[in-house]
């Protein structure tokens, strides 16, 4: 075995010559800045996102509003970095937590198998085929003030971004945890494997330095593929009503209000829209690339 | 391997038995009922009514004894009546399956049969244009939410080129096999473009991955064809997370189907759950979702049991072994 | 794989023929879930019933009741009202009407007292599951006078006693069987189990087909007695996403979109701009008065000068104007102007953001901070604005009105649910903190007792019950409501109206916003279509429906 730290500079080399891999960090990395620098371009135009003009409604682009207005008026550039501020924190939250339970109920349940298996695996099974909907209604009506939440969170616009962030990750980790515990099924089988079990290695670490490392590459996958999942799947709970609620802005709530308006102002459409497509396909390439460079079996 | 499948079968009605009180128990913590949005839209209809009506309907009644009850009923064959549809739920049911069959049914397979002879190929030429090409399109399926890309499809080829119907199942007056055949046309492109982008990104994935163990270098050393290695070797590997996937997306594809039904006005189970959850139509609620669990189920089973197929290392018997 | 693309090519090159003109393709935004007029109601069933039933009475497009299945209305003038006391002393009302000589069931059967005896004895009977039933409560008796004239003997005397629309009429000949048990009714109806049965239908059209979740086939009912319709079949077809929707209507799919309930008005004016050209576009204001309840146990709402301020900040009048193209009028208050009780000397509250400011500051809430007041205790002017999550208009204006409140100070939070959580939960029980925004849906002249008496308030007392859901208590509305009911001389009725507009808008219980429309989208060759703009729809005059080339 090689040095940790010459790993990581061949990973790093590995993963440079992924040009769309590295182009669509690049690109998801402006993105998040920009929708980081939200406030500041706000400051900047002299506007926010959330004032409402009823006298410039679906404006085109002008100096004032670089992208023009929505159909109340308020300023769509701004509106698409707030949204994309919301879109990628939930999708991003949302994944990582979904991949950290699924990874560990997976590994769990694929090496020590037996009844512990049949028992996660069923129960996982379960979650699976949960109904999403009634959870999601249910949810969204829960008075959280009465679970003893403080009064700054309750009454926060944003509190429909806790609650989808949550639901996501309750039943979103079964992929993540199918996938792990099947390739825990494989490598189990694996010499190297064996002879650690032999040498009379602890579960815990063969499931640490056996296991996981070379189970990384399907989490990545999926987390990444889940990441943009979760954007898509964000857009979808708008179209049934319960998405990121007004007037928090999310890329999701807007694409799904402007279908309405595709044929006076298709521009409101297309650019969430757009981005939408971007950050999912810029996400999807950057798990390519990290497949590449972290898969330990794939040539130099 | 018999007690396998009876343990199994054993394992899925405890589960189906779980979820069943899961959702009853769901659907009754949601606050509110229809009847009381129809007091919004009707000036007449009082308060005292809304009570006589939820009384009818068994509203008042403990969430626990209307759970054992409807329990029992079920476990006679009794599924009883769709409180919205006010006829049998397996009858409302059974309008809606065959119509989600078919659309799934038909997507799926489609999508199969792009993505395992497309995977491979850009499996067998990474980093190529086509690779990039076959990647950059599966991205693009991917990357659509799915209501908008029904929308642009009704817009392309309903309004701007009226090639095809912009929605429903038949021509009325219609309906020959051929008319419904043309319905189903953007319904089930739909659906396929959702799904296929993921299913070849699996089959490429794992592919690339099975081309690079030990084996598949020997049977190359050998002197085989890259045919045949790939047919003969590699592909029963490649196939063992895509029957994981396919196995799951059995559930998925019935929410895919809710936006394609709502989008298409297709008149499948999809939209018919989806109503019956938020119209507390229990009975029928129940009774779709138990469908698809069960359908769910079935291809968990059937990926679990495929991987044995697929792939001899790993042993139905595994469980035993450890005990 | 070439055969496959061959079959593609082959069906998309597959036209079918445009449907020819005796046939009319509606769209609508919701499939009927059932087919008995009297069990539930819901918009998408009366709007598809209207073409193959015909109530006994209807308000019409004027909003002036009017006989579809009988003669004459009862007055006292022609005889056919008559005052009397009930068993037990109190003040009933007996009216008399006669069923239409000419008047068949599709099987030809003759509508006769006997429907009329049997729907109100389905209708007394509590199992049968019929959704309003305030109607039959107060009937006592029928009484057949011969096969086509009966009185209904009332216990309850009001002003409105002549229209008995909630009585749907069912055949006796066909249902009296399916009723042996009633408590399973509505399963057994024939309406639900034999929905193209002729015997059930009585309209210009009957029902032919029904494909669940799809569309509903009529076609014309040769046993209809009245004007001749012109188109030989209707077609309904259900189809909830308005994108969609629209898409069909564009596509040809469907030849016109149903003003009851297809788009909203924004929706509508959204697809004109592009296409106002291809179709007419008539916009109907209505019955249904968009509000905004104010929890008034909240101790910032109980002076009145925070209510005004509330109302002064907002600018309805651009929202109308602006969002709505002033097809969504402004309210002053819950009576329509289109009503013929409107008082129009009543208090209104235009835009003045200036005027709000000083009454907020005159209430106690002068002191500012970041731009939000706050009163001498130190209180934060933030209130709540709940309404329906994912009613795109309602949110839009929660939205502009966050944003013009902003101005004067205040801090709007928006928070909503889904419909059924916010009303069955939230707002009939009164949960909501601050302000609630929905719509009522009325009748012409209907009485507002539930909304607005004090012994509506809803509370664990009264169960629940009521829809007084601000919490409103005024001694002397409750004493016009009461009159209203009873005093029924046309002058003397008029100024109880007047007088209750004119407290309601002083008082403002709760701030009202406008007056929601129906926006028709109808094919250039459709005409005869009038739209109503209260709950009768316009398809109870679906005969005079014709296409002119």
């Amino acid at each position: 075995m090689s040095r940790p730290q010459s790993i990581a500079r061949r990973m790093g080399r590995r993963f440079l010559q992924h040009r769309l891999a590295v182009g669509s960090l690049v690109a998801l990395l402006l993105l998040a800045l920009l929708s980081i620098g939200a406030p500041v371009a706000e400051s900047l135009l002299g506007l926010d996102s959330e004032t409402t003009n009823l006298f410039q409604r679906s404006q085109p682009p002008s100096f004032e509003h670089p992208l023009g207005t929505d159909e109340i008026g308020r300023d769509l550039l701004l509106r698409l970095l707030h949204g994309g501020r919301v879109s990628l924190a939930v999708a991003v939250a949302a994944a990582l937590a979904s991949a950290i339970i699924g990874t560990a109920i997976g590994v769990f349940a694929g090496y020590y198998g037996g009844r512990f298996d049949a028992i996660l695996m069923r129960f996982t099974d379960g979650v699976i085929s949960l109904p999403l909907l009634p959870l999601l209604i249910v949810l969204a009506a829960i008075d959280l003030s009465k679970l003893g939440l403080p009064d700054s969170v309750t009454q926060s616009e944003d509190v429909s971004l806790y609650r989808i962030i949550a639901i996501i990750s309750v039943v979103g980790w079964t992929t993540v945890a199918r996938l792990v515990r099947a390739e825990t099924l494989t490598l189990k089988q694996r010499e190297f494997v064996r002879a650690a079990v032999a040498q009379g290695a602890t579960g815990g670490r063969i499931m640490r330095v056996h296991i996981l490392p070379n189970a990384v590459s399907p989490i990545i996958v999926a987390t990444t593929l889940s990441v943009g999942n979760i954007i898509l799947f964000e857009s979808v709970l708008s179209f049934l009503g319960l998405g990121i609620q007004p007037p928090v802005a999310s890329w999701g709530n807007m694409l799904t209000n402007a279908q309405e308006l595709i044929w006076s102002a298709p521009q409101l459409a297309v650019w969430p829209g757009l981005l939408i497509f971007v950050t999912v396909i810029a996400f999807n390439f950057l798990g390519d690339g990290l497949q590449d460079a972290l898969d330990p079996r794939a040539a130099d | 391997m018999f007690p396998y499948i009876a343990g199994r079968l054993f394992e899925s009605i405890i589960v189906l038995l779980v979820l069943s009180f899961a959702v009853y128990g769901l659907i009754g913590l949601m606050p509110g009922d229809p009847i009381d949005l129809m007091i919004q839209g009707d000036p007449k209809l009082t308060p005292a009514d809304a009570k006589r009506l939820k009384a009818l309907h068994g509203l008042d009644q403990p969430i626990l004894d209307r759970y054992l009850a409807w329990l029992g009923n079920a476990m006679q064959g009794d599924f009883g009546y769709s409180r919205n549809h006010s006829k049998p739920a397996i009858d409302v049911i059974a309008g809606g399956i065959g119509n989600t069959v078919l659309l799934l049914g038909i997507s799926l397979i489609l999508s199969l049969a792009i993505a395992v002879p497309v995977g491979v190929y850009a499996a067998l030429r990474p980093y190529s244009k086509t690779d990039y090409i076959v990647n950059l399109a599966c991205f693009a399926g991917i990357s659509m939410p799915p209501f908008w890309l029904a929308l642009l499809l009704i817009i392309l080829f309903a309004v701007v080129l009226k090639w095809l119907p912009a929605g429903g199942m038949e021509t009325v007056g219609d309906g020959s096999f051929l008319d419904r055949l043309h319905h189903l046309v953007l319904p089930v492109i739909t659906l396929t473009i959702a799904s296929v982008g993921d299913f070849t990104r699996f089959i490429r994935a794992s592919m690339l991955q099975t081309l690079r163990y030990d084996f598949i270098r020997t049977a190359r050393a050998k002197g085989l064809s890259m045919t045949r290695v790939v047919t003969g070797h590699a592909l029963r590997n490649a196939l063992l997370p895509l029957v994981t996937i396919v196995g799951l997306s059995f559930g998925r594809l019935f929410s895919g189907a809710l936006i394609t039904e709502t989008m298409f006005a297709w008149h499948g189970m999809g939209k018919m759950i989806y109503d019956a959850i938020l119209g507390n139509d229990y009975n029928l609620a129940l009774i779709g979702l138990l469908f698809a669990t069960g359908l769910t189920l079935i291809g968990n089973f059937l990926a679990d049991a495929g991987y044995v197929w697929l792939d001899p290392r790993v042993s139905l018997a595994g469980r035993e072994q450890q005990q | 794989m070439r055969r496959i693309g061959l079959a593609l090519i082959f069906l998309l090159g597959v036209t079918f023929p445009a449907a020819a003109k005796d046939t009319l393709v509606i769209g609508i935004s919701q499939f009927p879930r059932n087919f008995n007029p009297n069990i539930e109601s819901m918009l998408a069933k009366s709007y598809v019933l209207a073409m193959a039933r015909r109530q006994l009475t209807v308000y019409d497009a004027d909003w002036k009741l009017v006989c579809l299945l009988c003669t004459v209305l009862p007055s006292y003038e022609n005889g056919r009202a008559v005052n009397e006391l009930t068993a037990d002393g109190k003040p009933g009302i007996a009216v008399t009407y006669t069923i239409h000589p000419d008047a068949v069931w599709g099987d030809g059967v003759p509508i006769t007292t006997k429907d009329v005896q049997f729907t109100v004895e389905a209708g007394q009977n509590r199992k049968s599951g019929f959704g309003n039933s305030e109607l039959y409560k107060r009937i006592t008796k029928v009484e057949a006078k011969d096969d086509k004239t009966f009185t209904l003997h009332v216990n309850k005397r009001t002003c409105d006693y002549a229209g008995i629309a909630d009585l749907g009429l069912l055949p006796a000949h066909i249902e009296r069987p399916n009723f042996a048990d009633p408590a399973e009714y509505r399963h057994r109806s024939a309406y639900e189990t034999d929905t193209t049965n002729p015997g059930l239908w009585y309209g210009p059209y009957r029902v032919s087909k029904v494909v669940a979740g799809s569309y509903i086939a009529l076609e014309q009912n040769p046993k209809w007695w009245g004007k001749k319709p012109a188109f030989k079949r209707i077609i309904v077809k259900a189809i909830e996403n308005t994108a969609a929707l629209t898409a069909n209507l564009l596509s040809g799919d469907i030849d016109y979109i149903a003003g009851e309930l297809g788009l909203t008005v924004d929706q509508a004016l959204a697809f004109q701009k592009r296409h106002g050209d291809t179709f007419d576009f008539t916009y109907k204001p209505g019955l249904i008065y968009e509000h905004i309840d104010l929890n008034l146990d909240n101790p910032v709402f109980a002076d009145v000068r925070v209510r005004r301020a509330l109302l002064h900040a907002m600018d309805r009048d651009a929202i109308n104007q602006q969002l709505f193209q002033g097809h969504q009028p402004v309210a002053h208050g819950q009576t329509n102007p289109l009503d013929e009780v409107y008082e129009p000397e009543i208090s209104k509250y235009a835009y003045d953001p200036k005027r709000a400011k000083e009454l907020l500051a005159a209430a106690g809430w002068s002191q500012m901070r970041k731009g939000v007041r706050h009163n001498a205790k130190g209180e934060r002017l933030q209130l709540e604005l709940m309404t329906t999550a994912g009613n795109k208009s309602r949110e839009l204006i929660q939205q502009v009105l966050q944003s013009q409140l902003r101005q004067v100070g205040v801090d709007l939070r928006i928070r909503n649910e889904p419909a059924r959580v916010f009303f069955g939960d939230t707002v009939s029980y009164r949960k909501f903190r601050d302000m609630a925004m929905f719509a009522w849906i009325s009748a012409p002249r209907n009485i507002p007792r539930t909304t607005l008496h004090s012994d509506q308030i809803p509370s664990a007392d009264n169960g629940w019950s009521g829809q007084n859901y601000t919490g409103f208590k005024n001694p002397e509305i409750d004493t016009v409501i009461e009159d209203m009911e009873t005093v029924c001389g046309e002058k003397e009725n008029l100024a109880l109206w007047s007088r209750l507009q004119r407290i309601y808008s002083e008082a403002l219980p709760v701030l009202p916003l406008y007056f929601r429309a129906n926006a028709y989208i109808v094919p250039k060759w459709l005409k005869g279509i009038v739209p109503t703009g209260h709950q009768f729809s316009s398809a109870l005059w679906i005969e005079n429906w014709h296409a002119e080339q």
